[in-house]
């Protein structure tokens, strides 16, 4: 699955990093506390949040995430969106509740998953 | 006759005979014959090409037959060259499956004193999609051996150009950076920096990784629990990386405590930027090689983290 895939799944919308969207997600994390993204992630990882404060895009950064989707229509800070724009993250932003999003992401592998058996 | 080549040393092509698969070897190009064809034409053709049999198949491409120098001969000898090569046909024809790994065609080849054989889709399609000989294992062996060193080479020049680039750097002064309180504005930064600076010297992805990780929670430490302090990166005679998170203050009264995984004093406030779960120095412990708290009431808090830049250091699991 690649970042742009999420447009869809989710209806998200772009908030930046257009150019980054063709890149191949590895994995995912939904995460709301920044010790747990740190802990846990792995690398090329697209990550589902309801935070929008700066440190989520660092923590991200930092985990080595490609995208980030914020979740239940939460807009990020024009601080946040600096940020990911020059470690070309791209930030996407959906309606849809962490649970749904997760479930919507999960049907979509097991297709793709189905797909190439 | 007595190779020099002792056992042990042909490992690799040992392996490589049974990883390489019959469809990546053969040539797909087959000259054949249907069962119309004389003995004459095939002959010339096989003069042509310089080949020494083809098979002949029917009109489904299945093979029915092989006709080979040998038969040309027996043709020749016996008198029926310019005839159609129906009659004469050897029905029962060794085949090979293209799934079957060459070693498989190799041991054919030895059993039945035969130089080519027709490779089919599958052991029960009879289908033939290509020719495999010998010298077709060989080529496909070569070219297998080939890659392999070439991926050595580069990787040699790599590490190469990573020990320069180390050595140069070592000379360089570490890096310091001054961490303040509660500026959560600005914390990260030191991780960031860090990891772009190990990113830039060519270590291992999964290394600056763990870098980028302890930094970060040693600078989030210091922001949201001291009262400000600094955090210094060096990298110590090309094998590990140091990184060491001083605090002026107020220190950490149970060290044990609060490396348990869960414990945290953070506030109300810390916790909604999405930190507090008594999580960070756990993390930092579980992704540096070496961890040491030490703390006094006084003075603050000095923490030493080591990280091994040699690719052996695998993330520890959880405990």
């Amino acid at each position: 699955m690649i970042i742009g895939d999420l447009i869809n799944i989710l209806n998200a919308e772009i908030l930046c990093g257009r150019k980054y969207l063709d890149r191949e997600i590895k994995d995912f994390g939904a995460c709301d506390l920044l010790s747990d993204i740190l802990a846990y992630s792995k690398e090329d990882y697209a990550l589902l949040t309801g935070l929008t404060s700066l440190q989520v895009v660092r923590t991200a950064e930092i985990t080595g995430a490609i995208a980030i989707v914020f979740v239940r229509g939460k807009l990020p800070s024009p601080e946040a969106i600096g940020l990911a724009k020059s470690h070309h993250i791209p930030l996407l932003k959906t309606d849809e509740l962490m649970f749904n999003s997760c479930r919507k992401i999960t049907e979509e592998l097991i297709k793709e998953k189905h797909n190439t058996k | 006759m007595k190779s020099h080549f002792s056992k042990e040393k042909l490992t690799l092509v040992n392996e490589l005979i049974y990883e390489i698969k019959i469809k990546e070897a053969m040539s797909a190009e087959v000259i054949f014959f249907n069962e119309k064809a004389t003995f004459r034409e095939i002959q010339l053709t096989l003069k042509e090409k310089k080949i020494s049999g083809v098979p002949i198949l029917d009109k489904n491409s299945e093979l029915v037959g092989i006709v080979s120098i040998d038969d040309i001969i027996t043709a020749f000898d016996r008198g029926y060259i310019d005839e159609e090569i129906t009659p004469y046909l050897t029905r029962e024809v060794i085949t090979v499956p293209q799934n079957f790994s060459v070693v498989y065609a190799i041991r054919l080849f030895e059993k039945y004193g035969v130089g080519r054989l027709p490779v089919t889709v599958s052991l029960k399609n009879k289908k033939v999609v290509g020719i495999i000989t010998m010298s077709d294992i060989l080529n496909a062996l070569l070219l297998e051996v080939q890659t392999i060193a070439e991926k050595v080479k580069e990787k040699e020049a790599k590490d190469k150009l990573f020990s320069e680039k180390i050595s140069k750097s070592v000379t360089r002064k570490p890096l310091q950076f001054e961490v303040r309180s509660d500026d959560f504005t600005n914390a990260g930064r030191v991780a960031s920096i860090t990891k772009k600076y190990f990113q830039n010297l060519g270590v291992n992805p999964e290394i600056v990784r763990r870098i980028a990780i302890v930094c970060y929670e040693l600078e989030m430490n210091i922001c949201i629990h001291s009262l400000g302090g600094s955090i210094t990166v060096k990298m110590d005679n090309h094998q590990q990386v140091e990184i060491i998170a001083r605090d002026k203050g107020p220190g950490i009264p149970d060290i044990d405590l609060a490396l348990k995984p869960g414990f945290t004093t953070a506030s109300e406030k810390i916790r909604a930027l999405g930190f507090g779960a008594g999580m960070g120095l756990p993390n930092a412990k579980r992704c540096a090689d070496k961890l040491k708290v030490e703390s006094s009431l006084k003075s603050g808090t000095v923490l030493k983290a080591i990280i091994y830049l040699g690719e052996k250091n695998e993330v520890k699991k959880d405990n």
